[in-house]
């Protein structure tokens, strides 16, 4: 089955298991679910020793037929873009199974929450690896039962609410995708007479620009959604309030990564053309975001709340790294979603800690508590900085090459002579960059409003500090931060020739679709295997000269 | 006409299952009391054996024969869709004896009836003359008109079995009319082959068009399409509740056997199936309809057996797409009709034997709130419930995903159906709505009072298999895809 193979099913034999037992053995659940996730993180290592990063295209692919009379296959593939999501992921499940908080106050129901986490982690995991379209599609709807459930059954008091308000925006989106799906499976097939929904090859298709508009409008709800990108934004601040501490912590640091992954991965590749036309709108809508996230969460006095619109703020960024469209911004982008996976993720952390502690997460409650949790203070406080985006803390590397891609966005399209791709990069960088400062803003006055100023309130006086496992979590975070604010290179040299391929491919094929936007669906670059039509001709051919009318011909 | 004993075996199924109906009908005269759930033993045996005998067909049926005039055809299509009914048939059958002894009406006729309509889907699905069609239609909605109406003393099953039967009888009359007027029209015409043979000369008269259009309203009467289905939630909400689930899958499956073979044969001619006067465009026109307004009206529901009965009527607006694209030429469009069909066979069986589990005789526990606190009181159910809801909203990896997915695809191979496809998606959001209240009442809500649900071994064994069959068939459908698939591609 190969090392990714098991990545992605590891976790869901895991919860079988922990099923099986007895609903009252509570220890075993936590420790089994504790050791499965550990276990796949393990396995999930030998992907990136086996890495080869000089290599830009899929990596220890598995294959097998799996419906076969449709054409649809179990394929899996790992490349530099999916390498450090799939390990954030891996990365993740476990510290949250090992949070004393994960399943939030309500701490009903261990087997049930543990066997879902477990479940979600393989839905996210196939995802990120899918190379077939079915599969993708398969994966990326198991995440969405696991979180309803987790949200609804373990959440907070408007859990109704926020889970059926998750699973409606959600599903409006990947429906309406299902349906292009199926369009680009029937124009695969009338194009080269054989039923496939390989990436690999579905990504060669180039339909005409109406079909493109559709698709990618399809496709880029789907994602926008997930994102979320301004204005579809209004059910995370929703979930992220009523989901347990657990839930959050994996909807910020992974599943949120689905809709920037999906634009890298499916929306801009698959439909060059009409992500060209539409990329204006969205890099104004993500550049809206970065600011609205930023001052939204300025005025919050829900801590959670906060947090959820920081994630805004901070997915903004990544959108805009990916709409440069030059190396360095889709690699900013890149190590901007793994690093807010690490820096949000601690943050859902913090607050569900102070939160289990006090029963409370307006600001107004706390104050004064680094007295008496020195060891939470500081902890919480380099995670604070690391998502401020603090030289040496991870959250900088991500957002100083977004920002360089951005204010250099058009000099690199230029040379392609399609400029106005990227509207006013200077006026957009100058605006992020801005927001940068409004991220310390809100941060450092939530922090001050938590741990700073006087213990003046009688339930203060007794919090604990943080102890056992929950000192773990919190020490593992912080080195993570740490040491991808100061080792950055390992990380970008393994991605870095799958961003410049994926660069390349994309005016390669922007390129192909703008030579004649009408031109029926056909297969570019041609793959050798798929038996492709007649090579299109090298030069456009002239269209005919209009006939006056009146001539007979 | 010849007549010998090689025709016969190659209905062994129906055969089989009549006969024994006969012998549960005779050997309920010697069983009394607790002994009486040894009759539906008796019929699942005589499901088992059909299966067998459909197996043992199956290869032989790979090229189509027709027997008794033209009257009845065995092809692989007819054997897919007999699986269907047959496997209906016995979980049926062991989702009854309990709920049955708990309500107080056991009787061994039942399982004769169950048998007995079985035996006429069969036929339904073989007839290849408006003649054995009507025959199938008639016998089993007669033995599905006394199922529903079997709770004698519950006032609401009898007004179920009087709209379904009134109605019922209203759509033969539509269906004997459509055969008068085609068998004029055609000179005389009545066997499928028949028909289309002169289709061309019979277009030219109206009366002709008007007789297709009977027929059809008949067998949309059968499959609930909208403007065909008020009698549907009455009779659903009436009818013991494993006679629901019996109904919604046997009776639903049959008439879309009988529909798709009809448009297939009878009237696939191009003049029959284009322009305003074709079936394409009427039928496109229902499905719309019936998926909304199914899926808007199971929104409101507060009882589950009704909720349930909107949703399948809202299915039939997913198979009528199907239809349509198979009338317009998608060769893997009846496929799909046929996975979906079974797939939604288990998964509604399974959804309404949860609703028979769950109540008993003073407390039926029909309605929405009476399922807070399912989820822990009972996981195993719990879960086995949410997995049919989910199967039927269309989440994968089920077995009514899949099924969505192969038909969507299907139709999504013909430009004029892409505006369908997209309804009939936004469609399954709606849907997944309600059936998420469901699952937001098992799971999220409390229990108000203590359940004591009819249970039974038997019924544990249906649950058991239905929620089985329903996640392989979204995990694995290959088998199931290449078996319906063996039939499309004639």
């Amino acid at each position: 089955m190969g090392v990714l193979g098991w990545v992605t099913l590891l976790p869901l034999f895991g919860a079988i298991l922990v099923m099986l037992v007895p609903r009252e053995e509570e220890a075993i659940h936590r420790g089994l679910g504790l050791l499965t996730s550990i276990v796949t993180f393990c396995v999930s290592l030998m992907i990136v020793t086996g890495f080869d990063a000089g290599q830009a295209g899929f990596q220890m692919e598995v294959n097998q037929s799996w419906i076969a009379p449709l054409g649809i296959h179990f394929h899996l593939g790992v490349d530099g873009i999916s390498l450090w999501l799939v390990m954030l992921t891996t990365f993740m499940v476990p510290l949250t199974l090992l949070s004393p908080q994960a399943i939030g106050i309500r701490n009903i129901r261990v087997r049930e929450f543990t066997a879902l986490m477990l479940i979600l982690e393989t839905g996210m995991v196939g995802a990120f690896l899918a190379l077939d379209l079915f599969v993708f599609y398969v994966f990326w709807e198991l995440m969405l039962i696991p979180m309803y459930f987790i949200i609804g059954v373990w959440g907070g008091e408007r859990r109704l609410y926020a889970s059926i308000k998750f699973v409606i925006y959600t599903l409006v989106g990947s429906l309406l995708m299902l349906v292009a799906i199926l369009y680009l499976y029937a124009q695969w097939h009338a194009a080269t007479g054989s039923y496939s929904l390989d990436y690999a090859q579905l990504s060669h298709l180039t339909l005409p620009e109406g079909p493109q508009m559709l698709c990618f409008a399809a496709f880029a709800l789907a994602f926008a959604i997930k994102v979320p990108i301004f204005p579809l934004h209004t059910w995370l601040p929703d979930a992220h309030v009523e989901a347990p501490t657990g839930g959050s912590v994996i909807l910020a640091a992974v599943l949120l990564k689905f809709g920037t992954y999906g634009f890298l991965r499916y929306a801009l590749p698959m439909f060059p053309l009409a992500a060209a036309t539409a990329a204006p709108l969205i890099a104004v809508l993500a550049v809206i975001g970065i600011v609205y996230g930023a001052l939204m969460a300025y005025v919050q006095d829900d801590a959670k709340k906060l947090v959820a619109y920081s994630s805004v703020s901070h997915l903004g960024f990544v959108v805009l790294g990916i709409l440069t469209l030059n190396p360095t911004g889709v690699q900013g982008a890149i190590y901007q979603m793994l690093s807010h996976g690490i820096s949000t993720g601690g943050l859902f952390f913090a607050v569900g800690l102070l939160y289990d502690r006090r029963h409370t997460r307006r600001l107004g409650d706390f104050g004064g508590l680094w007295a008496k949790t020195p060891v939470f203070a500081a902890l919480f406080l380099v995670i604070i900085l690391a998502s401020v985006g603090l030289p040496g803390l991870c959250g900088f590397v991500g957002e100083f090459l977004v920002l360089i891609g951005t204010f250099t966005a058009n000099k690199t399209w230029a040379v392609e002579h399609m400029s106005g791709f990227f509207p006013a990069p200077k006026l957009m960088g100058a605006i992020s960059a801005s927001a940068v400062i409004l991220a310390a803003m809100y941060l450092l006055t939530m922090y001050q409003k938590l741990m700073f100023g006087p213990l003046d309130k009688p339930e203060n006086k007794a919090v604990r500090d943080i102890h056992g496992r929950e000192t773990w979590v919190f020490a593992i975070v912080v080195a993570a931060a740490l040491v991808m604010g100061l080792a950055p290179q390992p990380i970008l040299s393994r991605s870095e020739k799958s961003v410049e391929a994926f660069v390349a491919g994309y005016r390669d094929r922007l390129q192909e679709s703008k030579r004649d936007p009408d031109a029926p669906p056909h297969v570019y670059p041609a793959l050798a295997a798929a038996a492709p039509p007649p090579a299109p001709p090298a030069v456009p051919v002239p269209t005919p000269a209009p006939v006056p009318e009146g001539i007979a011909p | 006409m010849t007549f010998d004993s090689s025709q016969l075996l190659a209905y062994a199924p129906m055969l089989i299952l009549i006969g024994m109906g006969c012998v549960v009908l005779l050997a309920e005269t010697f069983v009394q009391g607790k002994a009486r759930a040894g009759l539906a033993w008796l019929g699942v045996a005589g499901c088992v054996a059909a299966l067998v005998a459909i197996a043992v067909g199956w290869s032989d049926a790979a090229t189509p024969t027709s027997h008794f005039g033209g009257m009845l055809t065995v092809d692989r299509m007819a054997l897919y869709l007999d699986g269907a009914f047959v496997v209906a048939a016995l979980l049926t059958l062991l989702f009854a004896p309990p709920y049955l002894r708990e309500q107080g009406f056991e009787f061994g006729e039942f399982y004769a009836l169950v048998l007995f309509a079985t035996a006429g889907m069969v036929m339904v699905v073989h007839a290849t003359s408006l003649v054995s069609l009507l025959i199938g239609i008639e016998t089993m909605s007669l033995a599905a008109y006394v199922l529903t109406g079997c709770g004698r003393r519950s006032l609401r099953s009898a007004e179920g079995a009087m709209k379904y039967f009134l109605m019922g009888a209203f759509a033969t009359g539509f269906l004997v009319y459509g055969i008068a007027l085609v068998y004029g029209t055609t000179g005389g015409a009545l066997d499928y082959a028949g028909i289309a043979a002169a289709t061309g000369k019979a277009s030219k008269v109206p009366l002709f068009y008007l007789g297709e259009y009977f027929i059809l309203v008949a067998l949309m009467f059968k499959v609930a399409a909208v403007p065909f289905h008020m009698w549907a939630p009455d009779a659903y909400e009436g009818a013991p509740t494993p006679v629901t689930g019996f109904m919604a899958a046997g009776v639903k499956t049959a008439a879309f056997g009988a529909i798709v073979r009809l448009l297939d044969t009878a009237f696939s001619s191009p003049l029959m199936v284009f322009d305003v006067t074709g079936w394409a465009s009427a039928l496109s026109v229902l499905a719309v309809l019936t998926m909304t307004l199914g899926n808007l009206a199971a929104i409101r529901q507060e009882n589950i057996k009704r909720m349930l009965a909107y949703s399948s009527i809202a299915h039939a607006g997913y198979l009528l797409l199907g239809v349509v694209a198979s009338g317009l030429g998608v060769a893997d469009a009846k496929p799909a009709v046929l996975f979906y069909l079974v797939a939604y066979t288990f998964t509604t069986l399974g959804a309404f034997g949860v609703v028979a589990w769950i109540g008993n005789r003073s407390d039926e526990r029909l309605y929405i709130d009476d399922w807070a606190g399912l989820g822990a009181a009972r996981p195993a159910v719990a879960l086995a419930m949410t997995l049919f809801l989910l199967s039927l909203g269309g989440v994968p990896p089920l077995g009514g995903f899949f099924a969505k997915f192969y038909l969507f695809r299907a139709a999504m191979q013909t430009p004029q159906l892409y505006k369908l496809v997209v309804i009939g998606v936004l469609n399954s959001l709606v849907s997944v709505f309600y059936y998420l209240r469901i699952i937001v009442a098992m799971y999220f809500r409390d229990a108000a009072r203590p359940l004591s649900p009819t249970d039974g071994t038997s019924m544990r064994a249906g649950l058991l298999l239905t929620a089985l069959v329903v996640v392989l068939l979204g995990i694995f459908p290959g088998t199931f895809v290449e078996w319906a698939g063996a039939v499309g591609l004639k």
